[in-house]
C-alpha cells in the first residue's frame, strides 16, 4: 500500500529539481522549464492530499487551475524570452538588466 | 469493468473454471491476474491488428491513388499486389539506417518512436465493439485526443533533430498546424460531450444506438455542420492533402522525414496511417454510430461482437476511403492559407456550434430533429 | 497490486527524468526530459484516482507547453550559458565559486536544524489522518459539478486570465514595424555569450 509520504516525497524531489534548475541555469528558457516542475510539484501535493485527507475533489480543483495557470505562464513567458531574443540576440537571464541604474554591459 | 473486454472473457464459464481451480492452487484470487492476461493477449492482438491495417492503408492509398489516375497500381506481388506491404516492408527493414551527420543522436533516434507512441496509445480506448474495448475509460474521449497530441511533439523533434531545413520547416509547421488544429477538434467532441452528457466512448455510442437518424450527425443541423468540421480537421491533424504541408513533396522535399531511411522512416509513415484510421474510429463512434447495427442480433455473444466489429471496421474504412480520395484529388494548400482556415473559419463556427447545440437542448429538451418531425415516435438519442 | 506496479514505474520514470534534466547540458534534450516528468506525472495521478486531472495534464503539457517550450529553444538556439568545469564540484550545477558553494551548504544545514529544532511541535501537531474512502470513484460528473457551482467565480476568471493570456502572448510576440533605432539589434557575434562572461 503507498502512503501519502511516497507521493509527498516524489513532489519533493519535483520542488528541488525546479529550484536547482530555476537557480543554476542562466537561459530563459530554462528558467521556465524549473517552474514548470515546481508547479507540478505543488500539483501533485493537492492531489495526494485530496486523496488521502479529504473526501472531497477540491485537490483536483487546485490542480486544475494550477495547470491552467502553467499553461497561461508558458504562453507569455515564452513571447516575453522570444521578444527579447528579438531585442538583444541572447536569452541570457544577466542581460535583462536595462531597468537597473547603471548598465552593466 | 462489465463491458470492457477482460471483463468479458472472465465472464465465460471455462475461464471462470480456470479462475476457481487456479485461485485453488495458488492460494489466492486470480480474477485480475488473468483479467490482466487476457488484456495482454488482446492488447496484443489489436495492435496486430492496427499494424495490419496501417499496413494496408499504404497498399490502399497505392491502389486507390491508382484507380483515380486510371492506372493500375501494384499489381506484381500476390493476388492483385495485395502482398506489397510485406514487399515493402522488408525492403524497409534491410535498407541502411543512414543518420546525418550533425544530427541530434538521441532526439533523431526518439522521434519516430514518439510519434508510433501516441497512437498506438489510443488503442485502449477505440471502440471496435460493444464487448470489443479494451478500457472504457471515463474519460475516453479526452485521453484520446490527449495521448495523441504526442505525435505533435514526434513530428516536431523529427524534425529539429535531423538538422537540415526541409526538415525544420516540415516539422514547425507540422506542430504549428497539430497545436492550431486541435481546438476545432476539441470544440466539435465538446459539443457530443454536451448532447451525451458523459465523455466515455460507451456512453457516447449507447445513445445512438438504433436507425442511422439516431446518429448524432442527424441530431441537429449544428452536428451535421460540427461533422465537416471534425473530418476536415482530423484531416490536418493527421497531416493529410490537402493539409499534408508537414511533407509537402514539391516544396520541402519530403518534410520532416527527410533525412530518415529505412525502418524509421517506416515508423512515421505506419504511425501515420494508423492514426488515419484511429482517427476516423473516433469520428464514427461520436457522430455515425459507432459500432451499433439497426437491430439487436445475437446482442453479448462472441458472433454478435464480431458483427458489430464489421460495422465499425465497414464505417471506418469508408471514412478511410474519403480521405485517400480528397487526398489524390484536391491541391494542397498554402500555409497561411491553412492557418487562416483554422482559425478565422473552423473555430469560429465550431463555437457557434457548440452554442447552438447548447440552445438546442434547452429548447427542444434535447430530441433530435426527427424525434420533433415525427413526434416522437422514437425514442431517440439525447436526454440525460 | 497494479497502482502499486503504476506508482514504481511512474516514480522511477520521474526521478530518473528529474536527475537526468539537471545533468544534461543540452536544453532540448533537457525538454524532452520535461515530457518524461509530466508523463510520471499524470501516471502518479492515475494511481491517485484522478483520471481527469491526468488527462488534463497530458493534454495541456504534452500538447501545448512542451511543444511551446521546444519551439522557444528552437527559435533562441537553446545555448546553455552555464560555466563548465572540470573538477568533481564542475559536474554539479555550480551557482558561483567551490567558496560559496561549501559556505551556502553549511549555512542552510545550520538554518535547516535550527528551523526543525524550533519548530518541531509543529510538525508533529500537523499530522494528517490518513482516509482512504472511495478510492476510484469516477470524478469526471462530480468534478464538472464543483466547477460550475462552488467554484465558478475561479473558473470564470480563469478564462479570462487565459483570454487575456492569449492576447498577450500574440501582441509581445508579434514582429513590430516601428521599431525604434536603439532596439535594432547590433552586428551579433553568436559566440559572444557562450561562456559565463562575468
Amino acid at each position: 500500500m503507498i502512503t501519502l509520504k511516497a507521493y509527498l516525497f516524489i513532489s519533493l524531489v519535483l520542488f528541488v529539481t525546479g529550484l536547482v534548475i530555476m537557480l543554476s541555469r542562466k537561459n530563459i528558457v530554462a528558467i521556465l522549464l524549473g517552474i514548470e516542475l515546481i508547479l507540478n510539484a505543488a500539483a501533485l501535493n493537492f492531489v495526494a492530499y485530496s486523496k488521502y485527507t479529504a473526501a472531497n475533489l477540491d485537490g483536483h480543483i487546485f490542480a486544475l487551475f494550477i495547470i491552467v495557470i502553467a499553461a497561461a505562464e508558458a504562453a507569455v513567458g515564452l513571447a516575453i524570452v522570444i521578444r527579447f531574443f528579438q531585442v538583444k540576440e541572447s536569452v541570457h537571464i544577466d542581460e535583462a538588466s536595462d531597468l537597473r541604474e547603471e548598465l552593466t554591459r | 469493468m462489465e463491458n470492457t473486454i477482460a471483463g468479458y472473457f472472465l465472464s465465460f464459464e471455462p475461464l471462470q473454471y480456470l479462475v476457481q481451480n487456479s485461485s485453488a492452487f495458488l492460494g489466492f484470487d486470480t480474477t485480475a491476474l488473468i483479467g490482466f492476461m487476457i488484456f495482454f493477449i488482446f492488447g496484443v492482438v489489436f495492435l496486430g491488428f492496427l499494424a495490419t491495417v496501417g499496413g494496408f492503408g499504404t497498399f490502399a492509398e497505392r491502389k486507390i491513388s491508382a484507380d483515380l489516375q486510371a492506372r493500375i497500381g501494384p499489381n506484381r506481388v500476390g493476388p492483385y499486389g495485395a502482398f506489397q506491404l510485406i514487399a515493402d516492408g522488408i525492403k524497409m527493414i534491410s535498407k541502411e539506417d543512414i543518420m546525418p551527420r550533425s544530427a541530434d543522436k538521441f532526439l533523431y533516434y526518439l522521434a519516430p518512436f514518439l510519434s508510433l507512441f501516441g497512437v498506438v496509445c489510443t488503442i485502449a480506448v477505440i471502440p471496435f465493439s460493444g464487448n470489443f474495448i479494451m478500457a472504457d475509460l471515463n474519460v475516453g474521449v479526452f485521453y484520446a485526443l490527449a495521448i495523441s497530441s504526442i505525435v505533435g511533439v514526434g513530428i516536431f523533434l523529427g524534425g529539429y533533430a535531423s538538422n537540415s531545413k526541409w526538415s525544420l520547416l516540415g516539422g514547425m509547421r507540422g506542430a504549428a498546424q497539430i497545436i492550431s488544429y486541435e481546438i476545432p477538434v476539441t470544440l466539435c467532441i465538446m459539443m457530443i460531450v454536451v448532447l451525451a452528457g458523459g465523455i466515455s466512448f460507451g456512453k457516447i455510442i449507447d445513445q445512438q444506438a438504433g436507425m442511422p437518424w439516431n446518429w448524432y450527425i442527424f441530431h441537429n443541423p449544428f452536428t451535421f455542420i460540427g461533422f465537416f468540421i471534425f473530418f476536415i480537421s482530423n484531416l490536418a491533424e493527421t497531416n493529410r492533402a490537402p493539409f499534408d504541408l508537414p511533407e509537402a513533396e514539391s516544396e520541402l522535399v519530403s518534410g520532416y522525414h527527410t533525412e530518415y531511411t529505412g525502418i524509421r522512416f517506416g515508423l512515421f509513415a505506419l504511425a501515420e496511417y494508423i492514426e488515419i484510421f484511429v482517427v476516423n474510429g473516433i469520428a464514427v463512434s461520436l457522430f455515425l454510430g459507432g459500432y451499433h447495427l439497426p437491430f439487436d442480433f445475437l446482442e453479448g455473444t462472441i458472433p454478435g461482437n464480431l458483427l458489430q466489429f464489421g460495422t465499425f471496421f465497414i464505417k471506418t474504412c469508408v471514412l478511410y476511403y474519403i480521405v485517400i480520395w480528397i487526398r489524390w484529388t484536391f491541391p494542397r494548400l498554402r500555409v497561411d492559407h491553412l492557418m487562416s482556415l483554422c482559425w478565422k473559419y473552423l473555430t469560429p463556427i465550431a463555437i457557434f456550434n457548440l452554442v447552438g447545440v447548447a440552445i438546442w437542448m434547452v429548447a427542444f429538451d434535447g430530441h433530435s430533429m426527427f424525434d420533433l418531425l415525427f413526434s416522437g415516435s422514437s425514442h431517440s438519442g439525447g436526454g440525460h | 497490486m497494479f497502482s502499486d506496479i503504476l506508482f514504481l514505474s511512474a516514480s522511477t520514470l520521474i526521478i530518473a527524468s528529474c536527475v537526468l534534466m539537471m545533468w544534461t547540458k543540452n536544453l532540448m534534450h533537457s525538454c524532452i526530459y520535461l515530457l518524461g516528468v509530466l508523463i510520471g506525472v499524470a501516471g502518479l495521478y492515475l494511481t491517485l484516482g484522478a483520471d481527469f486531472v491526468a488527462a488534463t495534464q497530458v493534454m495541456v503539457y504534452v500538447g501545448g507547453v512542451v511543444i511551446l517550450m521546444l519551439f522557444a529553444i528552437m527559435l533562441t538556439g537553446g545555448k546553455d550559458y552555464q560555466s563548465k568545469t572540470q573538477k568533481i564540484l564542475g559536474l554539479l550545477p555550480l551557482m558561483g565559486s567551490k567558496y560559496t558553494f561549501m559556505w551556502g551548504t553549511a549555512t542552510a544545514m545550520v538554518f535547516g536544524f535550527c528551523q526543525i529544532y524550533f519548530f518541531r511541535h509543529l510538525f508533529t501537531a500537523l499530522e494528517v489522518q490518513e482516509t482512504t474512502s472511495n478510492q476510484y470513484a469516477p470524478t469526471v460528473e462530480k468534478l464538472g459539478e464543483l466547477l460550475i457551482t462552488d467554484h465558478v467565480v475561479a473558473f470564470e476568471i480563469s478564462s479570462v486570465l487565459l483570454l487575456g493570456a492569449l492576447v498577450g502572448a500574440a501582441i509581445i510576440a508579434r514582429p513590430r514595424k516601428d521599431r525604434p533605432a536603439f532596439l535594432e539589434p547590433v552586428d551579433h557575434h553568436h559566440d559572444e555569450h557562450g561562456e559565463d562572461h562575468h
